[in-house]
């Protein structure tokens, strides 16, 4: 089974248990990883599932089994189904594709030498490393009502001023153009490196049949690119799903959870409101959200592979 | 397009621009990385310059021209600050060790054997990778809680190896794929247990990679703010959760929370200039 050809690793097994030299190795090598992963990862989510149908607040857990009272309870709430649910998705549609906007751009313009490469990278890269809390930080200052220079800025232009922190979509803006700020350079990476990889020959003879710029990216280019593309529209939308931090410090979910999101929900049910079993309820549905999308993204990752194959 | 070009499609040499002026195309290219320049610097630049300000100057941060370093010293007088710096180094130091030497073993495993567990580990990582950390880490409260390691180093770093081990395990078999096995199959042939062949042939070529990843993984680790959120209390504050009570509690003082922030970035700027290198290679999916 292993890909290189190995010594024969001795007789079959004789009994069932017994495991041959190679499965030993096999198991072991993975043993680390597995009991973490079991420990830390598999037993919290059966625990958590657990919880979700008991009545468990943390002031006063009673642990009495009360079925699917919390998913009911979830499933008809209006915050989860107007505000929570909406904004998660539009947050990940808008993440994902102003990113991957601004990364493909990005990439073709990095895609050249030019003086000062070196600098631009590093500037570009910078904000793959800053923390989401940072970053948010460094937003709510520079949009802050009073004192931030994006209200001088517009106060300059003639503009009068946004209070952008107190209504819900000028802040919803805010959480959305952090996001990006963080994650157009992890698009511009991987894109760039993946125009890098390219063939050059369907360039050459794009250029003896003059095609135009825009021509010669929509039928060379993104066609190639295709397989790094969804690739990179999977990771981000799995990982897009999940945003915490940024929300939690531009806005807190506010104003009146108007921006909350979805980790934001189960996190606000299980410690603000003190009802652990709900939030674990809410991180549950998220969860099998999450991963039915992911399913479908999955296979759409493989359908554009055997395409562009 | 006049008739003239469509009849001699070979001298479009560009359009637009140019048509603009001489050089247009070169100018707008300056200008397109000017811009970008000043989408991505200028956060960190003007977090940077409120850090500089003395703390009647914040509010005027685009007026005056008074200069101070006196934030730094009074942010590290805050024995929590000081505090919170230190254990994000060592969780964050500590947790790369770590999550790299469980990784590097199971990565290998995807990468040179097929079959029934392969597939089972495969299969299990990616469902891992999709499923949001908060639906783990809401009952790893209680979990740790139970187990005693709430707020202790061991409460925190255990969770942050695990977060860690279904996207580098995937990671670290794309590193081994692209080592020949040869090598490892010649060794065996030599009489290298299989132990040897990994260790010392197979390991010592993916090196690369894996100090690729052990910059990225412990710059996420550093910056990482929901588990530490979560698991941990007034024993081991990390520097994340420090800043986000500080916008809470001190919303006013932003000259002592953007020097906080500057020093919380200092790694991340010092990777970004020294380290480029390894964040590209080891970001490669």
């Amino acid at each position: 089974m292993m890909r290189s050809p190995g010594p024969p690793s001795g007789n079959p097994p004789k009994r069932w248990y017994v495991l041959n030299e190679k499965t030993r190795f096999m198991l072991l090598l993975l043993a680390p990883s597995a009991t973490l992963l079991v420990l830390f990862q598999i037993l919290p989510i059966i625990i958590g599932a657990n919880a979700s149908f008991r009545d468990w607040k943390l002031y006063d857990p009673q642990r009495t089994w009360v079925g699917l009272e919390h998913y009911a309870y979830i499933l008809t709430d209006p915050i989860f189904l107007t505000l929570v649910l909406p904004n998660t998705l539009l947050l990940m549609v808008l993440s994902v594709s102003i990113g991957l906007c601004l990364g493909l751009a990005l990439a073709h313009l990095m895609n050249r030498h030019f003086f000062g490469h070196t600098v631009v990278q590093t500037i570009i890269l910078l904000p793959l490393m800053v923390a989401p809390v940072i970053a948010s930080m460094m937003m709510r200052w520079i949009f802050n009502d009073q004192f931030g220079v994006a209200a001088a800025v517009m106060e300059g232009l003639g503009l009068g001023s946004i209070a952008w922190l107190s209504d819900r979509w000028p802040s919803f803006a805010i959480i959305v153009l952090t996001d990006v700020w963080l994650w157009t350079p992890w698009f511009t990476i991987i894109l760039l490196a993946g125009l890098r990889s390219l063939p050059k020959e369907p360039y050459e003879a794009a250029a003896i049949d003059a095609a135009g710029r825009w021509r010669v990216f929509t039928h060379i280019t993104l066609p190639m690119m295709r397989s790094v593309i969804a690739v990179c529209i999977v990771i981000r939308a799995i990982d897009c799903f999940r945003t915490f931090d940024q929300v939690w410090v531009i806005t807190g979910g506010g104003p009146a959870r108007q921006t909350e999101v979805f980790s934001i929900y189960a996190y606000t049910e299980a410690f603000v409101f003190m009802n652990f079993a709900r939030g674990t309820a809410a991180a549950i549905i998220g969860a099998i959200i999450i991963g039915a999308l992911g399913w479908g993204l999955y296979r759409m990752l493989n359908r554009f592979m055997e395409v562009s194959r | 397009m006049t008739a003239a070009a469509r009849e001699y499609p070979m001298g479009r040499r560009s359009g637009f621009l140019d048509a603009l002026a001489p050089g247009g195309r070169r100018v707008f290219f300056l200008l397109c990385i000017a811009a970008v320049l000043l989408l991505f610097a200028f956060p960190v630049f003007w977090l940077i310059l409120t850090s500089l300000r003395p703390a009647w100057g914040v509010y005027y941060v685009h007026r005056g021209l008074e200069f101070t370093v006196s934030n730094y010293y009074q942010v590290l007088q805050d024995e929590v600050v000081v505090h919170a710096f230190i254990n994000s180094f060592i969780i964050a130091t500590l947790a790369t060790f770590f999550s790299l030497t469980v990784t590097v073993t199971s990565g290998y495993m995807l990468s040179r054997f097929t079959g029934k567990i392969a597939n089972a580990w495969f299969g299990t990582i990616y469902i891992f990778r999709t499923i949001p950390y908060i639906t783990w880490v809401l009952p790893l409260y209680f979990v740790t809680q139970w187990w005693g390691i709430f707020d202790t180093y061991l409460g925190l770093l255990l969770p942050h190896i695990a977060v860690h081990i279904c996207f580098f395990s995937w990671l670290m078999k794309g590193f081994f794929d692209g080592i020949d096995p040869s090598m490892e199959s010649a060794a065996l042939i030599d009489g290298c247990t299989r132990w040897g062949a990994f260790l010392r042939v197979a390991l010592p070529s993916a090196i690369p990679g894996i100090a690729a990843l052990s910059v990225l993984c412990w710059l996420w680790t550093w910056n990482e703010f929901l588990f530490a959120l979560i698991l941990t209390s007034h024993n081991t504050p990390m520097i994340t959760v420090v800043m986000a009570q500080f916008v809470s509690e001190l919303g006013t003082e932003w000259n002592l929370m953007s020097a906080t922030a500057v020093m919380a970035m200092g790694p991340a700027l010092i990777v970004a200039i020294f380290g480029q290198k390894y964040v590209v290679r080891g970001l490669r999916v």
